[in-house]
């Protein structure tokens, strides 16, 4: 008899873990999934039907064993990468990864040239022509007198 | 020289705008809807899809759309959808003047209104499946009602449209598609 209940017990015990690490794989999962209807939230967030049944379609391929790559596979293969929130590191998605800190160095760059010329040129008056002298000459003693 | 360059650099902020100006006007005029997924299945065979039956209707698989006689269009719709009874006028209307086969696929829908449905506004489908529970339609990357594709003739998914077809997408997309499709033998 106690042996019987050990059993239960033990099956009890390993069923409830495997059910947490599905739980666990399931919810990495729709943190990582987009909602197609309402489209910047995940599949975690989102209510929406089409969401709930994503998210059973990604719990029962968990439950037959899939891998997350696995099932990210499939999604992408119908959906494609756009239900991805984090986008691939692909040769494709180089610019989107890439690209802010592309745009960083260009700062630095127009920065530092803008500055060097900044501190190269510091501009002296030009000297007066003789006209302008002249001109200047003329102005100020009309006022004196 | 120093001054031309100072010239230029008066002139950058107009040429920001300039280039904002750029990108948003090709939005705007590409009018594209971001909200609408680009397609991944153009081109690959139907994926395989069973649907149950609604009672009284031919009930079809993706075997009958491989190896058809011509171009088939598969249209997913429902009852609860508002959209889909705008299309409905023109899916009848290729159905009766273009003689289109089209195949429907009624989305988690109940099967007692969708009978409805088309008691009241015709049948332009040559068969139809329900999928209940949106399973075969996940499969088939929809996202929302109505979705048609267009077939070919081997079964490949040619073209996808997401909501309403309108008259204008009608005349100008769907039916020079399956035209073309027409016109290829093999």
């Amino acid at each position: 008899m106690t042996t019987i209940i050990k059993f239960i017990f033990c099956f009890f015990i390993i069923s409830n873990s495997v059910l947490a690490d599905n739980n666990k794989a399931a919810y990495e999962l729709y943190k990582e999934l987009r909602c197609l209807v309402c489209q910047n939230q995940s599949l975690l967030e989102s209510d929406a039907p089409l969401a709930l049944d994503l998210k059973k379609v990604v719990m029962d391929k968990i439950e037959l064993g899939q891998s997350k790559n696995e099932i990210k596979k499939f999604l992408v293969d119908r959906y494609g990468e756009f239900i991805l929130l984090k986008p691939k590191y692909s040769i494709q998605n180089i610019l989107l990864w890439l690209g802010p800190i592309l745009f960083l160095f260009i700062g630095f760059f127009v920065t530092f040239v803008f500055l060097r010329k900044q501190s190269m040129y510091k501009e002296e008056p030009l000297p007066l022509t003789n006209e302008e002298e002249n001109s200047l000459k003329k102005i100020l003693d009309n006022n004196v007198s | 020289m120093k001054n031309k360059l100072k010239y230029f650099y008066s002139y950058t902020p107009l040429i920001v705008f300039l280039i904002l100006v750029l990108f948003f006007a090709r939005q705007l005029i590409l009018k594209e809807d971001p909200s609408e997924l680009p397609s991944v299945l153009i081109d690959e065979k139907f994926p395989s899809i069973i649907l149950s039956e609604l009672v009284g209707y031919k009930v079809f698989s993706n075997k009958n759309l491989i190896n058809a006689n011509g171009p088939s269009l598969v249209n997913i719709w429902s009852s609860w959808c508002v959209p889909c009874k705008v299309e409905h006028e023109y899916l009848m209307s290729m159905s009766n003047n273009d003689n289109i086969i089209i195949y429907g696929i009624n989305y988690k829908d109940n099967k007692a209104e969708a009978l409805k449905v088309l008691d009241l506004n015709g049948n332009p489908f040559y068969a139809i499946g329900a999928d209940q529970d949106g399973m075969q339609s996940i499969n088939l990357g929809v996202y929302g009602v109505p979705e048609t594709f267009i077939i070919d003739r081997d079964g490949n998914i040619r073209y996808r449209h997401v909501g309403p077809i309108l008259e204008y997408d009608m005349e100008k997309i769907i039916l020079p598609i399956i035209n073309k499709i027409k016109q290829e033998r093999l």
